[in-house]
């Protein structure tokens, strides 16, 4: 924790909410990004941000700073959004029937440098990142997107390295066999 | 795949993850160079992370956050105005009365309370209204009165030894 991040905590401890707001333009697309990984709603991860705010803001007083504080804030937005899952018990937003399997339609083949924009592979990967167990679907989000370590895992999930080191094994293992029509495409070309 | 992939396999996870000390990345690499099949899983990791990453990245790219903000001091503000049901609902956590360690044993002496006296009002007194015959006899010596409770097969008989003093306290 930098010196500056120290000073805005240690203010939005007092009730400072300039210091919350600051907090809140450095890291509430990381926030949000964690959020929309594991709810892919956007409205429900909109709300996820909003909600893991104000529950900041209000328990900030508890961080001691004896772990990072991304990591405090991770873990905080795991809970939210895992809790905002389990609640809404949705099924994967999707009209991608699972017997369709994984052919891209042809302007997708045509144009394999544009292919990661394409909106129907988003959409295949976001129905595939659904379909995962919502601790696997963590993990990965963790790892691939937001680049923490296995430690800072373990610290955000509240379990083990071996935990960790295992859900992202599975995890990969479970959406790479979902996608690997697309995924052995690309190897052969 | 060669007998040392399954070796490899284990460790390519890590390796990939940058998770795995000097000697395994040096083992590792040296594996890789000579085996395809080691190359492709890595690559398949590798292309996963992309995909996994692209649709999170491009939703953030879409979003715009001011009014985000402002719903979240909204939030703050309302939360430090409490309702009438929220300060009443604080007031009965920190209020010892409320507690549940103390009303649910509370309600249940006063049902027993309840249920043990009830019967006592309803049970039946005797009634002294029954009817009775009351005799008064004066003489010279001694005054008595007698007292016959029919019902109850009662007979009360008083000797008053000294009419003087028994008007007197009359």
């Amino acid at each position: 924790m930098n010196q500056r991040e120290a000073e805005l905590i240690s203010r939005c401890q007092k009730g400072d909410q300039d210091a919350l707001k600051e907090i809140f333009d450095q890291y509430h697309q990381k926030v949000y990004r964690i959020a929309y990984g594991v709810v892919r709603q956007r409205e429900d991860a909109l709300d996820i941000v909003q909600e893991v705010f104000i529950k900041l803001y209000r328990s900030i007083q508890n961080f001691k700073g004896r772990s990072k504080f991304y990591t405090y804030l991770y873990r905080m937005t795991m809970n939210t959004a895992i809790d905002h899952a389990r609640k809404m018990r949705r099924a994967p937003p999707s009209n991608i029937h699972e017997e369709e399997g994984f052919q891209l339609s042809e302007d997708v083949e045509k144009s394999p440098d544009r292919i990661l924009l394409h909106k129907e592979l988003e959409e295949r990967v976001r129905v595939a990142l659904g379909k995962l167990p919502v601790d696997q679907r963590t993990a990965l989000i963790l790892r691939e997107v937001e680049g923490l370590s296995y430690q800072e895992m373990a610290e955000v999930m509240g379990c083990n390295i071996g935990t960790v080191m295992s859900r992202l094994h599975y995890g990969r293992k479970r959406i790479q066999e979902m996608l690997k029509g697309y995924l052995k495409e690309r190897r052969e070309e | 795949m060669k007998d040392s992939c399954s070796v490899v396999s284990k460790l390519l996870e890590k390796y990939f993850d940058q998770e795995v000390t000097e000697q395994e990345r040096s083992f590792v690499e040296i594996h890789l160079q000579g085996c395809t099949a080691c190359q492709d899983s890595l690559k398949s990791m590798e292309k996963l992370r992309v995909l996994v990453k692209a649709p999170l990245d491009e939703a953030v790219q879409e979003e715009t956050f001011p009014w985000v903000w402002e719903k979240v001091e909204r939030g703050i503000r309302q939360q430090e105005r409490p309702t009438f049901w929220e300060t009443l609902r604080s007031w009965v956590d920190i209020t010892p009365l409320f507690r549940r360690s103390v009303w649910i044993p509370a309600v249940a002496a006063a049902v027993i309370l309840i249920l043990v006296t009830i019967p006592l009002f309803f049970k039946k007194t005797p009634s002294y209204s029954e009817p009775s015959v009351i005799e008064y006899v004066e003489s010279q010596t001694y005054n008595v009165m007698v007292y016959d409770l029919e019902k109850a097969k009662v007979t009360l008989i008083w000797l008053f030894e000294e009419p003087e003093e028994e008007a007197a306290t009359i």
